[in-house]
């Protein structure tokens, strides 16, 4: 349809108000080019590859045998290679793909460079080996190690991977592997809190490479304690002063502060160290030795005296570095952490917030691996060095010591598997033993994949019952999504990353502390105790570490700030002016979540539309942005000294606005990039979310990820072991920008049906849908299973293996018939429930040697599926397992139509099953002959109050009907990222439809015209991945537990249905005791035993004597017959069996 | 039922427009049952070919063998003789087998790509046994072949069923049945098949005349659709196509709007029906009513002759007045 026919488009554009601001849209695409959706995931691990990786392995690059300190190994150097795999004596390269078909690790080989030196050799010049592999890195996708970086769409495809896909995430074992973002309390940073007690703490995790500690100072009874583990007991803290060289109380109050306050608050316990006779240095250490823990004592071999001391300078506060024992850092960090808690006391509003999401640090996979590659490291090492030590003892001079025989593979490969792949970090030496770290990524649906990428697992436990950590956090606007959560217990816990967060990674942090210097900060060590608080002058907090004060913080701040737009200093550093505590923040430290924002001057944007024609034109990307200073990122804190406006206006409206908005217009520092990059991905789904009630919105980002869809081009060569299709996907015709700029409207999880508002049939209460038949004819719903089923030709000890036989066919009746000629199912064949799969022959004898022939027996392996179901078979992927062995899968398919009780959604959290499915001709029409493909009931409205699925559906319906897809991005109206419902309303009318988007429709049984006009249009409906197919069950006879006789339990095995304690309560209440006795004994486990009267014990049968006899009273005499339930006897049996004797009373009945 | 009162009217027929794929006609003198009956009886009793069992010899396209047996069937297919077929449940030569020439036609395709450019399989790769029944778009083709004044239709390829790659290849037999939508809608020959009551627009001229021409222009505009305009000449407000008028009752509440209500009146006509019908070219629109009427006579018929058998099952309770 041209422009001239559709005056719509013409005359909104007339109406629209002149685009004064500039359309910043276009960076975000660019925004995503740059960053991407799990960027953070690759940055973090690239980082590990290229920075982390090294700097562990020079903190642990010497080893040096025990016994000759000649003998000894250095590494130099140590880098990560592509993946490949050792095969057969060559080095293959390894796809991706290929792993996750033929159940590999996509792991790259770690190599290092060493010098050393050999054992019993003249000459003691070292040796020098490069490119020794110590072991195996399991290699995140697109990161700068995999084969897929920097490939096009077309490398992509030859390498059998989807463009679309973002990575971010392993392959182990052939299964994907994802390491969940995990959120985590700042390290190295003083949070003042109460504890359970109500008592006002302060506390510090401190965290280095050799140390983890956490330092708690607490006001118990008006006197300060510290509270460290290495001490079985709080220290007063004026103790710990003391200790460090602190021996004059005036001192210690000036550094706290001279306010006559703190004086009063910190009397009592300079009293109590007073009265513990506590005056010099000596004194406070002798009394602290003898405060250290057994466990600490115990390590040093009871020799006490020394250890508070080392305990102070190695524990206590230990990201305060100490330099030739020098304590006053310390000092003064500790009056710091004094001085806070006293403002807290005083001042109830300056306790910190554990929820706030500046003071969270998010933990990538990258720092994660490189703790687990640490200690795997340190491991192999000393582990080396143990076997050179044992070797050097008892060794035969005859060959020579090498290092390099000691330097164990396996260490590192399989540590590093195997954590991946079951998500259980065990780092003995920080006592970390952390579960579920990483998760397999879902791919039932698209956007559940990127969705579980940019999840955050939450740092408490789920099962706490407390509000704080699960309400939304107004610092977390723009950084975390406020609607994707999941419900119930982790409600709250588990977020998301919104669309644009980024999240840093560690920056050197030298060059910052000495331009910090450089630009007018005082050293610590050049201040007295005095001046450290002077009025008027900020100390500057570099990192959680107190660099020294600064008289103008401002300008300070405004210099750093400069710096860092100029592209001087990283653009991830944050300078935040903290006026309450009298700080400068300078945090340049990895895991802040930050973003980025348009800088404004006075409230007016620095971007001109001729940086964004440059953009559009391609000559300026988002890094330019950035390094023009026109964008940056701001993190959570430095969000506090920035004043950000949602849109830029050009001129000042007229005064009643003015008024509204009591901000200066001036004051304005940044403007938003897009108001809808609040929400994440699986959010970003939702047309018009702003317009829904909110709970609605979580429900869909739950749903979101159950829908069926397409998941990648490469689905179809994918091997999962279960994969929902749609057969014809469709894009949402009311689409938002989110979903353009993710990708989902080329991987789309759902079909635009046309959707009537009304009741019909009785069939549709309770949120059940009723379905067109002919729509489901044509395809609508339909969906394809697929499955996968792995049989392994297993080989035995014995050097025996299993056989795969050619089968005879012409069998009549056999369950053979879909075998090829080589005993393996063809592929295009049907199979059937109990179908032979693999004709298979496994060896009576696997243990002992057998010599030629060898017996075997069968053991074909069967299909099993829903009875009735014709399901396909895909495809036969013959292929070796990591142990060489032959594995056979089979990928079943199964295309499934919508049959009643599958479940339905739309994008609005509104899900219903398929209540009944009614013929065309009785489905209500149109006098346009539009017929709905489904019809769902009005009261699904009211309640929940859901009114973006309306405008959705009138999007949708003026979409169809101008031919131009329509939006609804969260909050877009303003912008234009949202059309308007006037507008649409007026395409509507354009096209002879009503404004309000309601139909004059005819009864498809009657002819006659319904009574109201009937809501109609299209809306997006996603299939969820629960069906009829998989769940319904029922029994009649069937299988039994062994044990008890009883029926067994499940679907897979299918179990009976239990009459529950609650039913036979129901069924006690009525009386029906014949019912009960039916239930509970005759359909489940009726079984009948003899019962000696006389001692009331269990008798048996004999069968060849054909008499009764009970083995306690030796003989048959009192013998009665009766039925009881097996489970019974077995209570019975089991209780003899612990010497308890349940003797049975019988009477006449 | 002590008199039989004969409520028996003969409805009639115009015809409004005419082609090949759709028609419009108006029914006049029924009553709503015998509309929507006929309505219902286009939509899901006319029978037509379609195809129903696939046999897939070779298929290394990326759509599996489901997909293109479902897309397959849902080809309309040129279905003329389709009255005359049999159904292949009752056909007696075949026992059912639907493998004979009076119950099914029989398709082969076999189409590979050797070319490096994507090969489209479309419905003009179908080879029938049967010439007169072939997709609907190649027989339109064929049609426009030898008719030169017709619009040219050789840029559209036909119906696509599957794109092929180099080295791909698609073999396979088919086997179209006759059937009806009713079960399954690939059998259905309509593709639009609805009506409206026609309406009926009293303008009071009197009140009309109380407005000023504004206002006249007003309330013309206030209906979506173009039902009113105005005489360029007598400037008065005439109805220009009561068709259009959708029940929509904007201009009744613009009239209240404007303080004059009663200044249209708009009632549906009880006994005229507008039908629009659209056809998927599996049969002429023009006779897909006329096998519909034919299909709602045999069945009345079969009423009728079961009436004397009065083995009307559960039916004859109603029938005879709740016995």
């Amino acid at each position: 349809m041209g422009a001239e026919d559709d005056p719509s488009a013409s005359l909104k554009t007339l109406a629209a108000p002149v685009k004064s601001a500039v359309d910043k849209f276009q960076l975000l695409p660019a925004f995503l080019k740059v960053r991407g959706l799990v960027k953070q995931h690759i940055d973090s691990f690239n980082y590990f590859i290229n920075h982390d990786i090294k700097k562990i392995m020079k903190a642990n690059d010497r080893l040096v045998c025990r016994y000759d300190p000649d003998l000894c190994l250095r590494y130099t150097n140590i880098y990560v290679e592509e993946p490949s795999v050792d095969m057969d004596f060559s080095v293959e390269k390894l796809t991706p793909h290929l792993c996750r078909l033929s159940d590999r690790t996509y792991a790259a080989p770690i190599k290092v460079d060493i010098e050393y030196t050999k054992g019993n050799q003249a000459n003691k010049k070292p040796e020098i080996k490069r490119g020794l592999v110590i072991g195996r890195l399991p290699i995140m996708l697109r990161s700068c190690r995999c084969v897929l970086s920097g490939k096009d769409e077309a490398e992509l495809a030859k390498l059998g991977e989807c463009p679309l896909d973002p990575g971010g995430y392993f392959i182990v074992k052939g299964t994907e592997k994802v390491i969940l973002i995990q959120e985590q309390l700042s390290k190295n940073r003083i949070i003042i809190d109460t504890d359970s007690k109500g008592r006002v703490t302060a506390s510090v995790t401190s965290s280095t490479h050799e140390t983890k500690s956490k330092t708690v100072f607490f006001i118990d009874k008006d006197k300060i304690y510290l509270q460290l583990n290495q001490f079985i007991k709080p220290i007063p803290i004026m103790v710990i002063m003391r200790a460090m060289g602190m021996e004059s109380d005036q001192e210690i109050v000036q550094m706290v502060g001279r306010d006559p306050r703190y004086g009063t608050l910190l009397l009592p316990s300079l009293q109590e160290c007073a009265s513990e006779r506590i005056y010099t240095q000596q004194q406070a250490l002798e009394y602290l030795d003898g405060k250290v823990g057994s466990a600490n004592s115990a390590r040093s071999g009871n020799r006490k005296e020394g250890l508070a001391r080392a305990i102070l300078l190695d524990v206590f506060l230990a990201n305060v570095p100490v330099n030739q024992g020098n304590f006053r850092p310390k000092c003064i960090y500790a009056s710091v952490m004094l001085r806070r808690m006293m403002d807290a006391i005083l001042n109830a509003d300056t306790f910190d917030d554990k929820d706030y999401v500046g003071n969270k640090r998010l933990e990538l996979s990258g720092q994660l691996i490189s703790l687990l590659f640490e200690d795997l490291f340190k491991s192999m090492n000393s582990f080396a060095l143990e076997l050179l030590n044992r070797a050097y003892e008892h060794a035969s001079r005859s060959s020579p010591l090498d290092f390099v025989h000691y330097i164990k593979q396996d260490y590192i490969t399989n540590g590093l598997e195997k954590s991946i792949a079951t998500g259980n970090w065990d780092v003995k030496r920080f006592k970390m033993h952390r579960k579920g770290v990483s998760q397999v990524l879902s791919r039932l649906s698209f956007i559940g994949a990127l969705g579980s990428m940019t999840r955050i697992s939450p740092q408490f436990e789920k099962t706490r019952k407390v509000s704080g950590p699960r309400a939304l956090q107004p610092s977390q606007w723009g950084m975390l999504c406020p609607c994707d959560t999941p419900e119930g217990e982790a409600c709250g816990l588990t977020k998301n990353l919104a669309l644009m967060t980024h999240v840093t990674t560690d920056e050197e942090e030298g060059p910052l502390i000495s331009l910090c210097h450089s630009l007018g900060v005082q050293d610590l060590a050049l201040l007295s105790a005095e001046e450290l608080h002077a009025p008027g002058s900020f100390l500057v907090i570099f990192n959680g570490l107190i660099l020294g004060k600064h008289r103008q913080p401002q300008r300070f701040a405004n210099a750093m700030r400069k710096l860092r737009r100029s592209g001087k200093i990283g653009e991830f550093v944050s300078i935040f002016v903290n006026e309450k505590q009298h700080c400068v923040y300078v945090a340049s430290d990895g895991g802040r979540v930050c973003r980025p924002l348009v800088i404004a001057d006075k409230g007016i944007s620095r971007i001109k539309e001729h940086h964004m024609k440059e953009l559009r034109d391609g000559v300026r990307s988002f890094d330019d942005f950035l390094r023009d200073g026109l964008v940056e990122y701001l993190d959570v804190n430095e969000e506090n000294n920035a004043l950000i406006a949602l849109y830029e206006y050009e001129n000042d409206k007229d005064d009643s606005e003015k008024e509204k908005d009591d901000v200066k217009r001036s004051s304005i520092t940044h403007i938003e990039i897009e108001p809808f990059t609040i929400l994440g991905v699986c959010a970003g789904l939702i047309p018009y979310p702003h317009h829904n009630q909110s709970p609605r919105n979580t429900y869909q980002c739950a749903m979101g990820k159950q829908a069926m869809g397409n998941i990648g081009y490469n689905q179809l060569s994918r091997a999962d072991t279960l994969l929902y299709l749609l057969v014809y996907p469709q894009r949402p015709l009311l689409t938002t920008k989110t979903i353009e700029l993710v990708g989902y409207d080329k991987l789309g999880g759902g079909q635009n049906a046309t959707v009537a508002v009304m009741s019909y049939s009785g069939y549709d209460i309770e949120d059940a849908i009723v379905m067109n038949k002919s729509s489901l004819d044509r395809g609508f719903g339909r969906c394809i299973a697929m499955k996968k089923y792995t049989v392994v030709k297993e080989t035995y000890s014995n050097g025996t293996s299993d056989a795969i036989v050619r089968s005879n066919k012409e069998k009549v009746g056999s369950n053979m018939q879909i075998l090829d000629d080589d005993g393996i199912a063809a592929p295009g064949e049907i199979v059937r429930n109990h179908d032979v799969l693999v004709n298979k022959f496994t060896p009576r004898n696997t243990r002992d040697r057998v010599s030629r022939d060898i017996d075997y027996k069968e053991a074909p392996s069967k299909y099993k599926g829903p009875e009735g179901e014709t399901t396909v078979i895909d495809r036969v992927i013959l292929s070796s397992d990591t142990n060489d062995k032959l594995s056979i899968k089979f990928i079943v398919r199964h295309t499934r139509r919508p049959e009643v009780g599958d479940k339905f959604s739309s994008r609005h959290g509104q899900k219903g099953v398929c209540g009944t499915i009614v013929q065309q001709e009785d489905f209500p029409f149109s006098e346009r002959g539009i017929c709905p493909d489904l019809i769902m009931n009005p009261h699904g409205f009211p309640s929940r109050m859901t009114i973006g699925k309306m405008i959705e559906l009138l999007g949708g319906k003026a979409g169809v009907s101008c031919g131009r897809f329509h939006y609804g991005s969260a909050f877009g109206e303003p912008s234009g990222h949202a059309d308007k419902v006037e507008d649409i309303s007026y395409t509507l009318v354009k096209h002879g439809f009503s404004y309000s988007g309601k139909d004059f429709i005819y009864s498809g049984i009657t002819g006659y015209p319904l009574q109201a006009y009937i809501f109609m249009g299209p809306i997006y409906y996603q299939k969820l991945k629960h069906m009829v197919l998989d769940k319904m069950h029922a029994r009649a006879k069937g299988p039994r537990v062994m044990l008890t006789r009883q029926p067994t339990e499940g679907r897979s095995r299918d179990g009976g249905l239990r009459l529950g304690e609650m039913e036979r309560d129901c069924l006690i209440a009525y009386g029906a005791s014949m019912m009960i006795f039916e239930r509970l004994m005759l359909s489940s486990d009726p079984y009948q035993v003899q019962v000696c009267r006389q001692c009331g014990l269990l008798g048996y049968y004999n069968h060849k004597l054909k008499a009764a006899f009970c083995s306690m009273c030796k003989n048959g005499d009192n013998i009665s017959t009766m039925k009881l339930p097996y489970a019974c006897k077995l209570l019975f049996q089991e209780l003899q069996s612990m010497n308890v004797v349940p003797r049975l009373k019988l009477t006449e009945a | 039922m002590a008199e039989r009162v004969s409520y028996q009217r003969l409805p009639k027929v115009r015809i409004r427009e005419l082609k090949d794929d759709y028609v419009k006609f108006e029914l006049r003198e029924t009553d709503v049952s015998i509309a929507n009956a006929l309505r219902r009886v286009m939509l899901a009793e006319v029978p037509t070919l379609a195809i129903d069992l696939v046999e897939i010899e070779v298929n290394s396209s990326v759509l599996n063998d489901e997909f293109i047996a479902h897309r397959l069937g849902l080809i309309p297919l040129t279905s003329d003789d389709a009255m005359r077929m049999r159904f292949s449940r009752d056909c007696d030569s075949c026992d059912g087998d639907g493998q004979c020439d009076y119950c099914s036609v029989e398709f082969h395709l076999n189409v590979r790509c050797d070319s490096d450019q994507t090969l489209d399989v479309t419905s003009a790769d179908l080879r029938s046994t049967l010439p007169n029944v072939c997709p609907v778009d190649v027989a339109h083709r064929v049609l426009a072949s030898a008719d030169p004044n017709s619009y040219d239709s050789s840029d559209q390829r036909g119906i696509l069923i599957v794109k092929l790659r180099r080295g791909q290849e698609l073999r396979l037999r088919a086997i179209a049945r006759k059937g009806i939508g009713k079960d399954h809608a690939k059998w259905s020959p309509a593709a639009t098949v609805t009506f409206l009551y026609e309406p009926q627009i009293h303008i009071n001229e009197e009140l009309m005349e109380t407005l000023t021409l504004e206002e006249k222009r007003a309330w013309v505009e206030s209906s979506p659709t173009r039902v009113f305009g105005i005489d360029p000449s007598t400037q008065q407000v005439v109805v220009v196509d009561p068709e259009a008028y959708t029940y929509d009752q904007e201009v009744i509440k613009k009239s209240e709007a404007m303080g004059k209500p009663g200044l249209v009146e708009i009632y549906p006509k009880e006994d005229g029906f507008i039908f629009t019908v659209e056809s998927t070219g599996a049969i002429k629109a023009s006779q897909l009513v006329i096998n519909a009427i034919e299909v709602l006579r045999q069945k009345l018929d079969a009423v009728r002759l079961q009436e004397d058998d009065s083995d009307f099952g559960e039916l004859s309770a109603h029938l005879h007045g709740g016995g």
